[in-house]
């Protein structure tokens, strides 16, 4: 067990196995995350937050797009256990305490989003070596580096005063989607070898 | 054990680190040097994580003092809540810590944010500390402070831990630190670059929007105070910790020479010195504040020389100060 990504190849690319695993996972979370904004973008936008919808879908798909491009995909029979499991994950839950159904679902939904761009940090079970100008290695790096922007309607929302009153639900909620989203990219890390305690670099 | 019985405290040994628990939040921390010693508690910066102690911790410990070191909540391998970190939540933290090293005289310093909830600390709990030390700390947010505070906090929304690092390396750093560095700076980054979140550290920029100044309470700080600041402290200026020296009773302002905001990683051995020569003034009833003002050394166990009589130590160039 490694704290990052590897044994390189002579050219410092990461294993096929571990691209696609990563890949199918990031994939599937931005995937559901794209699908969810999707459906609250509206075909006709009337008002200027619903400017940051659009872009954030489309930022979503930029991802899913980069990734099924940049990954050297090889066939791994597990995966279609673990994308049920993933694709059941990110279904949108109400959250609890908060009686406005609909703003449940929309606290549930931003609480995922707020997770998958604040839990998972791709680049950084890149070892070192890996080789920069890589196609998957860039992507990982993009992926992160774009997190920390596209977190920002999330906190935005998810910290705004209209949701004041309801703060404890609110923030069980992100924590709850974080263990989960956490928990599940460390499981998938496992698989293949990458342990986030391990100590060697 | 901590004095507030809402604060459940256990401990958890995971991977050999041990943990305190404050609410459902572990915070990291470790303890080095003999039991029952005079001890001193070291509060990170705000990009910082506990290993950057690791040379205050052998001279230290090496002088026979006790030394705990810890992440704050939202850094390091402490757990990082996802919306919201008080500054409260950070003393309590600092409170539960300081409640594991028993009835021993306990020394505390903290740099820069780690300053500021030091001396919250003190505020609040001053009877439990034989001695404060603040670095490159700040009692108030000065308009300077404020809007490079909000750049920071902007940049690194845009741009990642990696460049808030890219921002306060050159800011905080002399160039005679950078300079052997220039082409290994990615290594310099990357440690705490892998165990800070960008959002952990958002929010405790966050911390501040409702932050009210500490000035009006500083007089309750009965305890000694010896507050250390960079010649060259571009972030928190002389002015900032003048505010300190003036209003807490027993205190003394150390200017220490050709440093920067970050001294405590550029200056280790002569910062841990001092922290060590401080201590050890208190407990031999040395120590007299006098709200004075010294120059430090250049080295360690060099002679502390007293800021030139009747000169402004708020100025750059050597100006007379007015007369009061």
């Amino acid at each position: 067990m490694s704290r990052f990504l590897g044994p390189l190849d002579s050219t410092g690319r990461v294993p096929p196995l571990q691209q696609t695993r990563i890949a199918a996972f990031l994939i599937s979370a931005h995937g559901a995350l794209a699908r969810h904004l999707a459906m609250a973008l509206p075909g006709q936008l009337s008002a200027g937050w619903q400017t940051e919808l659009n872009a954030q879908f489309h930022r979503e798909m930029e991802i899913v797009s980069l990734l099924m491009r940049a990954t050297s995909w090889v066939p791994d029979f597990n995966l279609p256990y673990h994308a049920l499991v993933w694709e059941a994950a990110w279904l949108p839950k109400p959250v609890a305490g908060v009686t406005d159904q609909r703003q449940a679902m929309t606290i549930d939904i931003a609480a995922l989003g707020h997770a998958v761009h604040g839990a998972i940090r791709p680049a950084a079970v890149l070892p070192v070596e890996a080789q920069a100008q890589d196609p998957f290695v860039m992507a990982l790096r993009r992926i992160e580096f774009e997190s920390s922007r596209m977190i920002q309607p999330q906190i935005l929302f998810l910290k705004s005063d209209d949701l004041k009153p309801m703060r404890e639900a609110v923030s069980a909620a992100v924590e709850n989607r974080h263990r989960q989203v956490g928990k599940l990219w460390a499981e998938l890390l496992e698989g293949i070898g990458v342990g986030r305690d391990a100590e060697t670099e | 054990m901590a004095a507030d019985p809402k604060v459940e405290v256990r401990y958890r040994q995971v991977n050999r680190m041990p943990f305190l628990a404050h609410g459902s939040h572990r915070i990291r921390y470790e303890l080095d040097g003999p039991l029952g010693a005079p001890a001193y508690v070291l509060v990170n910066g705000l990009t910082q994580f506990s290993e950057l102690w690791t040379a205050y911790r052998d001279a230290l410990t090496g002088k026979g003092f006790r030394v705990a070191t810890f992440d704050l909540l939202g850094q390091g391998a402490s757990d990082k809540p996802e919306l919201f970190i008080s500054q409260d939540d950070q003393v309590k933290a600092l409170r539960l810590l300081i409640g594991e090293l028993g009835d021993g005289p306990v020394f505390l310093s903290g740099i820069s944010f780690g300053g500021l909830i030091a001396l919250r600390y003190a505020i609040e709990h001053g009877e439990k500390l034989a001695g404060l030390v603040p670095m490159s700390a700040f009692a108030e947010l000065s308009p300077q402070l404020m809007l490079l505070g909000n750049a920071l906090r902007t940049g690194l929304i845009l741009g990642g831990t990696g460049y808030l690092q890219d921002l306060l390396l050159p800011m905080n750093l002399s160039d005679s630190w950078l300079k052997p560095l220039l082409n290994n700076l990615d290594a310099v980054k990357r440690q705490g670059w892998l165990v800070n979140d960008a959002y952990a550290l958002q929010n405790l920029m966050e911390s501040f929007l409702d932050f009210q100044p500490l000035t009006p309470q500083l007089a309750s700080i009965k305890t000694p105070t010896m507050i250390l600041n960079g010649e060259f402290d571009f972030l928190t200026p002389r002015s900032l910790h003048e505010t300190l020296r003036v209003n807490i009773p027993d205190s003394s302002l150390v200017i220490i020479p050709n440093a920067y905001h970050a001294f405590t990683l550029e200056k280790a051995a002569l910062t841990a010195d001092l922290l060590a020569r401080f201590a050890e003034d208190v407990l031999a009833n040395r120590w007299r504040g006098n709200k004075a003002v010294w120059i430090a050394p250049e080295e360690p166990g060099g002679e502390m020389i007293p800021f030139p009589d009747g000169y402004d130590h708020l100025r750059a160039i050597p100006v007379k100060r007015a007369a009061s």
